[in-house]
């Protein structure tokens, strides 16, 4: 009961002295006085494409109805309870119903749609949660630094884990002159926290995302969430209507010059791999907000940034490899029994990884304007040889800016491609990916013709001797640096700096004492595979450079896991 | 509302785009290295910066001048233009398509690619012919269909780009084979197994790069490889049966009369298959004729002593 309580009636704090935004705060301080005309807005535009026709009108009506009926029935809880006899009561008069009252429906549902997904934003829970979590965090990392973290002018444990990397003068200079869309690559539950706090260290703007609203039944995340601008987005219901209120909310959202951030994965990567096959329907929302506004004449620019995050070790990695081969993903969309439920993890999680250099890097992309093209430091679209362009000019057809819904859907497929390309580019391959892979590639060699999951199976059966194993780190080391300079992908300093055998033992650090059971062992001289399931997802990051960074004799491994990312 | 078509490239294919528009009213540009008589109103340049003006852009070069032509467009087009290729082959090793180098070289985002079985006297004359194009963008098709199509050309429309591109790039290397089969004297059944299990082949190459199969079935594949075998002439004819009458290669190629690209992407998509696991019996075969190292009997034999397996 209180859960959904609180899901649905998020605690606000009582407003005695509105705030009132000095010119020199992020746009989302503007957010609460401007709420109303934003669910008004996307209300209206939802209902004039379905107004127009009668057809349509009902087709959503009864799209609505019958998937939530589904949903409620399925669920047989309290809010079934509520809202079931009104799904099963409107189903059966819908064909009865005039226009009018058709219309009146649909403007109920789209409003309550809509009112449900907005959020919220106070300035005091901005202030108190942008000192108080990074410190939270710290105390669990390092419960002997609590008071040195307490103290503002030392780095908090979550800044010194923390490393953020790019042109970010270029962001901070463009925060104020249109609307940034951040798009990172999605591995942990804690993307959203992480990512919050490198904004922060960085200087960059708070942003609005959409959250899970299984995250709002927690009180206390719950709060936080709704608090800071979150907008929430219920998985479980499949209503066409609701996903044009998601889309439409995010394209009011950054057309009026919001900052945002999606997840175009759309979830956790289940298999460790770089996403490649993007989740086009926010992206799309964003595209969408740039060409609605040009085609209206009002020049506010979108940029999107590619951002990668980059962990030396997950928290969730255990579960995500097994949900991607019980090929569950899709059935199990929302875990809500892994790691990052369970606080013990967190606290064996954040302890590892305190104690590792260089253990997370957040890495801002050089930004691009929604058709994929380099931005100037101005924020000036350029054509691949430097000339500046007007990307107006993709808007517009015969001379004049035009709204064109389906050239848009063809934009973003195609930014979805160059987003692809932009996550391996600026991807920071980490020690215990490298590790892994040259691992893996090792179990794989030695055991010709034997499939993935016979080959998860050998758990202890494996041993590499130590030597060996160090040379090819070394090798593919050293190729993975050849291709850092060509720009195809990016390492860390330790992959860099280290040896190979320090680079080994770094990696066999991170796994041993965090993961249930760890990747590999050292057993006297030889590395023994204990987990290639662990070994397989932290490796899945390099799958896109497997050919290119084996020696000739390694070739025909190499080939076999590059295979296991043709259908990412 | 007449447009402003821009034509690069004047060999056949460019100058019949070029009629065909002014024939429907349109402004139309040729751009070209060398000059060309062109009949009025289509004006002729040496300047790409008169390509410029023009809303809609067909690239027409062979796909080995694609990377150079593509290079000079990005000095002068931008977003608001709208541009679509009829090249036939694929670049490189990395077997990249022509809209990928259109899109690595200039910031034109609206693409599309032209093919099947139109032929370039067909529609420089008026004579009923069809072809497919693949783009992501409906206004895309729509212009093209302005600007080429009226009675006689019916321009049907898919969204698998990748699809059209390669289906048109491995009809080449198929017709090369079909031609080579007929100047051997292969039966017609033989003929006709050689045909249907080549498409099969070079679609479940092309599936594995992200196309589609009913794409191979379309226009762009299956009806493009009807038009060569009904004999339009094209150098891919010629250079399979230069083959068959025992040429080398190199010297078959000089027959042909012009630079054919089959055999070349033949090869980088057999290699390509094979990493991912794929057969690519008709391919190889093939590929080892051309090189010389197999002749037609030892060919047919080793295709046909291959299992047999489900259709």
């Amino acid at each position: 009961m209180l859960k959904r309580f609180l899901s649905e009636r998020p605690l606000r704090l009582p407003h005695i002295k509105p705030y009132v935004p000095r010119p020199s705060d992020p746009s989302i301080f503007w957010f609460n006085s401007e709420r109303d005309d934003i669910v008004s807005d996307v209300v209206r535009r939802i209902c004039e494409t379905h107004e127009s026709d009668r057809a349509q009108l009902e087709m959503a009506l009864n799209d609505a109805a019958f998937h939530e009926i589904r949903r409620l029935e399925k669920q047989r809880d309290d809010e079934a309870r509520d809202r079931l006899g009104y799904w099963r009561s409107m189903i059966r008069r819908i064909g009865k119903m005039d226009d009018s009252e058709q219309r009146r429906v649909l403007h109920t549902i789209v409003t309550n749609m809509t009112r449900d997904v907005a959020g919220n934003f106070d300035p005091r829970v901005y202030r108190f949660a942008r000192r108080a979590v990074p410190r939270l965090i710290g105390g669990v990392m390092e419960p002997r630094r609590v008071t040195k973290d307490l103290m503002a002018s030392e780095p908090t444990s979550l800044e010194r884990v923390l490393k953020v990397q790019g042109d970010l003068d270029h962001l901070r200079y463009l925060q104020n002159e249109g609307s940034l869309v951040f798009v990172p690559t999605h591995s942990s539950n804690l993307d959203s926290i992480v990512l919050s706090q490198a904004l922060e260290i960085s200087g960059l703007p708070p942003v609005v995302y959409g959250a899970g609203k299984n995250l709002f039944t927690n009180p206390i995340i719950s709060f936080f969430m709704h608090n800071l601008g979150a907008y929430r987005v219920d998985r479980r219901i499949r209503v066409s209507l609701y996903k044009d209120v998601l889309k439409l909310y995010s394209q009011v959202m950054i057309e009026r010059g919001y900052h945002s951030l999606f997840f175009p994965g759309g979830t956790r990567s289940r298999s460790g791999m770089i996403e490649r096959r993007l989740k086009l329907g926010l992206l799309g929302s964003a595209v969408e907000a740039f060409t609605t506004n040009r085609a209206r004449r009002v020049d506010r620019p979108v940029w999107f940034v590619p951002t990668t995050i980059n962990y030396a070790l997950v928290l969730e990695a255990e579960t995500l490899i097994k949900d991607w081969l019980m090929e569950e993903g899709q059935a199990r969309y929302i875990i809500e029994d892994d790691e990052f439920s369970q606080i013990d993890r967190w606290f064996a999680f954040f302890r590892k990884m305190v104690g590792m250099r260089g253990a997370c890097i957040i890495r801002f992309g050089e930004p691009i304007d929604p058709f994929g093209n380099r931005v100037d430091g101005r924020g000036g679209s350029l054509t691949p040889t430097g000339r500046a362009i007007d990307a107006g000019g993709y808007v517009e057809r015969r001379g004049k800016p035009v709204a064109d819904a389906e050239r848009d859907t063809a934009y973003t497929r195609e930014l979805g491609e160059v987003l692809g390309q932009r996550y391996e580019e600026d991807t920071v391959l980490m020690s215990t990916q490298v590790v892994a892979h040259v691992l893996f590639r090792e179990l794989v060699q030695s055991t010709p013709g034997m499939d993935l999951f016979a080959r998860l199976r050998l758990r202890g059966e494996i041993g590499i001797d130590r030597e060996v194993l160090c040379q090819q780190l070394g090798e593919a080391r050293d190729r993975l640096c050849d291709l850092e300079a060509k720009g195809r992908v990016r390492t860390s300093d330790v992959v860099k700096e280290d040896t190979p055998g320090e680079l080994l033992e770094r990696a066999l650090n991170f796994w041993n004492g965090y993961h249930d059971s760890t990747a590999a062992t050292l057993e006297g001289d030889r590395i023994v595979i204990r987990d290639p399931s662990l070994l397989l997802y932290y490796q899945n990051r390099l799958v896109s450079f497997a050919e290119e960074i084996a020696s000739p004799d390694q070739l025909q491994a190499a080939c076999e896991i590059e295979n296991l990312g043709v259908h990412r | 509302m007449s447009l402003r078509v821009g034509v690069v490239g004047a060999g056949g294919f460019g100058r019949a785009i070029a009629q065909a528009s002014a024939r429907n009213g349109h402004e139309v540009v040729v751009w070209s290295r060398r000059d060309r008589e062109l009949p009025d109103p289509i004006l002729m340049s040496n300047d790409i910066s008169d390509i410029r003006d023009c809303e809609l852009i067909f690239l027409a070069v062979p796909a080995r001048h694609a990377v150079s032509a593509a290079e000079q467009l990005g000095e002068v087009v931008d977003g608001r233009h709208l541009m679509v290729h009829i090249s036939r082959g694929l670049i490189g090793t990395e077997l990249k398509t022509i809209t990928q180098v259109i899109r690595d070289k200039t910031v034109c985002r609206r693409l599309g690619a032209l093919a099947g079985p139109l032929v370039a006297d067909a529609l420089a004359d008026g004579r009923p012919s069809g072809a497919i194009l693949g783009t992501g963008f409906p206004e895309l098709t729509e212009m093209v269909r302005e600007a080429l199509g009226g009675a006689g050309l019916r321009i049907y429309e898919t969204r698998d780009v990748i699809g059209v591109e390669l289906a048109s790039a491995t009809v080449g290397f198929l017709t090369v084979v079909l031609a080579y089969a007929q100047e051997v004297g292969v039966d017609p059944s033989t003929l006709a197994v050689l045909a249907t299990r080549g498409m099969v082949e070079v679609s479940r190459m092309g599936q594995a790069l992200g196309a589609k199969e009913s794409t191979f079935m379309g226009l762009a594949g299956l009806g493009d490889l009807i038009a060569a075998v009904a004999g339009d002439q094209r150098p891919e004819l010629r250079l399979g049966r230069a083959l068959g009458k025992g040429a080398k290669l190199t010297s078959a190629v000089g027959e042909a009369g012009a630079y054919v690209e089959g055999i070349e992407v033949a090869r980088h998509l057999m290699e390509h298959a094979q990493r991912l696991g794929l057969e690519t019996p008709i391919s190889s075969t093939f590929v080892a004729v051309s090189e010389g190292r197999i002749g037609p009997d030892d060919a047919i034999q080793a295709l046909m002593e291959r299992r047999v397996g489900k259709e």
